[in-house]
């Protein structure tokens, strides 16, 4: 093979989401009905919002060569402890604050405070006591998804306040401000992972661990803080999510973590570590947003909903060994 | 040059109730290279991840540079000036060349008040340094995964005689390299020394010893058991002292 081919081939393959979006929006255009208009395409965007947010913070860990299986939970908690303190009916607490916009700083500070919080545990019970990150944060989305149980007693809050459900109301070009912040994470973070020291040092440990660790590279305080930072940003995930549905449940969110979980895979993120970057995600998850809104502009039950996204999961797996053994050939 | 490097004083390590190290004893001069031989399971490797910051000794103290050195981590042994070679190789495979060359030290540039990674200017280093080390690569921007175990190796090497330091440790550098490659490492060797750079090699193969080094140092079952000139020796009478055998005709012993 030249080396042209070569690079070619391996630029498919690095990219191999963008082109798989890209054929599959061109197919559904073709053939579904009413699919080819500028609203379905705003549509897929603002349903990507808060999936891609929460993908951005696991897609990260897994970079890094771990797991985070709490990011779904502590969305729900975020989102459950926005309602409590600013929602005006259920178990809204309708926290008075004046001048009142100062509830928007408070509210994501509060669910922050608490994402980072449960994310630094997580980190440290993975790199000092040594756990392994999938039953940590297995247990993380057992027991966060029980506290957000046992903090709304099962009842739900609604009617946010105005002031932060602004957000999901006021558009520009079509989108919510939400929408924005979303895809301002992606950016951001997208930088963050290529063009920075510690995004550099991330996908140097999930690579190898300890050759990182060798090279003078603090690999615990790096790990860490991409616990942290994944919990953080599954917060504000979850913060988004409480504004567009006015409130949260004690059951909000329940599945995201699958979807999460496929939008990263999908967007090339391999579970080996070490490969793969934020960018992609987005194209994953915008990839699951367009099958969803196929789904329902063909009428079809909501159960297909779930049977096409495990299928989608499982899919993505295979894509993932595929393209290792691909690349090991190209060796 | 005659100034002591690195002192190791009664060095020992345990495992639980293994003793790996049993009190080693010995120095490094500036500008010296010592060979570090002895049979597996004799407690060379352990020996150097204590110097190189990977373990921490049970007992016993080490003088670098005339200041007692007592590393917590790599990243203080290399502080200090201490870089080391590992036999499993320490490169990423999912990065590239320069990525690698670059690990744990990257240069930014400003951006705004950020600090990215300043990709161009490492590149320029990383070439550089291959071109005088003589290692050619296709591409400094392909992945280590798609390189040979001859190529990772000049890369790990390159890398250790750019960063320099004042003492380098070589574990089983050339288990993965060809006859002139592994020749052209000797050399490296030995114009790193040249520079005033101590060098600790450890190697199972006896031609490359007599040939690199300034003094061959054998630990068998965790202590010193000998300490000759290269110069002095002979095959041997090394072999006999990695064995265990009588030492007295192993060659005349270093003060040290």
């Amino acid at each position: 093979m030249s080396p042209g081919q070569r690079r070619t081939l391996e630029f498919v393959l690095d990219n191999l989401v963008w082109f798989i979006l890209v054929i599959v929006l061109a197919i559904f255009s073709a053939f579904v009905p009413n699919y080819f208009q500028p609203q379905i395409f705003i549509n897929i965007i603002e349903q990507s919002t808060v999936l891609g947010v929460m993908s951005i913070g696991l897609a990260i860990v897994i970079i890094a060569g771990h797991m985070d299986l709490s990011v779904e939970s502590v969305a729900a908690l975020s989102a459950m402890v926005t309602g409590i303190l600013f929602a005006s009916a259920g178990i809204g607490q309708d926290l008075p604050l004046s001048p009142a916009w100062l509830k928007v700083p408070v509210s994501i500070i509060a669910g922050l405070a608490v994402g980072g919080l449960i994310g630094w545990l997580n980190g440290i019970l993975v790199v000092k006591v040594k756990l392994d990150a999938f039953i940590v944060t297995l247990a993380a989305f057992i027991w966060v998804r029980g506290t957000v149980v046992a903090l709304s007693g099962g009842r739900s809050a609604q009617s946010l306040a105005p002031e932060i459900r602004w957000f999901a109301i006021q558009r520009v070009f079509g989108l919510p401000l939400s929408a924005y912040i979303a895809i301002l994470c992606f950016v951001v973070f997208s930088v963050m992972m290529m063009k920075t020291r510690f995004g550099r040092h991330l996908k140097l440990i999930g690579g190898n661990e300890t050759a990182a660790f060798r090279a003078g590279i603090k690999v615990n305080r790096v790990l860490v803080t991409a616990f942290i930072m994944s919990g953080m940003i599954a917060a504000l995930a979850g913060w988004l999510l409480a504004i567009r549905t006015s409130g949260a449940t004690a059951n909000l969110g329940i599945g995201m973590l699958f979807q999460a979980f496929a939008a990263v895979v999908i967007g090339g993120v391999s579970l080996k570590g070490g490969i793969g970057g934020v960018p992609g995600v987005y194209a994953g998850v915008l990839l699951l947003s367009s099958i969803n809104t196929a789904i329902n502009l063909l009428h079809l039950p909501a159960e297909y909903t779930q049977v096409i996204q495990g299928l989608l999961v499982l899919a993505a797996v295979l894509l993932d060994t595929m393209k290792h053994s691909i690349r090991k050939r190209l060796a | 040059m005659t100034e002591t490097l690195l002192e190791l004083d009664d060095i020992r390590m345990n495992f639980g109730a293994v003793q790996a190290l049993k009190g080693i004893s010995f120095t490094v001069k500036r500008g010296e290279v010592i060979a570090l031989l002895g049979d597996n399971g004799a407690g060379k490797s352990t020996l150097v991840k204590i110097i190189s910051g990977g373990l921490t000794q049970t007992s016993g103290r080490m003088t670098f540079d005339g200041e007692p050195y007592a590393p917590r981590s790599p990243s203080e042994a290399k502080a200090q000036g201490i870089e080391t070679v590992y036999q499993d190789l320490s490169l990423c495979t999912n990065v590239d060349v320069v990525a690698n060359f670059f690990m744990g030290r990257e240069l930014t540039r400003n951006f705004l008040g950020l600090k990215l990674l300043d990709e161009r200017a490492m590149e320029e280093h990383t070439a550089r340094a291959m071109r005088e080390a003589g290692t050619r690569i296709p591409s400094l921007r392909t992945n280590v995964e798609h390189l040979s175990g001859g190529q990772r190796q000049a890369i790990e090497l390159n890398r250790f005689v750019h960063w320099g330091g004042k003492l380098v440790l070589l574990d089983e550098p050339f288990a993965a390299l060809g006859v002139e490659q592994t020749r052209r490492g000797l050399e490296m060797i030995r114009r790193v020394a040249a520079q005033g750079i101590g060098v600790i090699i450890i190697t199972h193969i006896m031609q490359q010893a007599l040939e690199v080094a300034d003094r061959i140092v054998v630990i068998r079952q965790g202590v010193v058991a000998g300490d000759v000139r290269a110069r002095e020796t002979s095959a041997d009478s090394v072999i006999a002292m990695i064995t265990g055998q009588s030492a007295a005709e192993a060659g005349q012993a270093v003060d040290a």
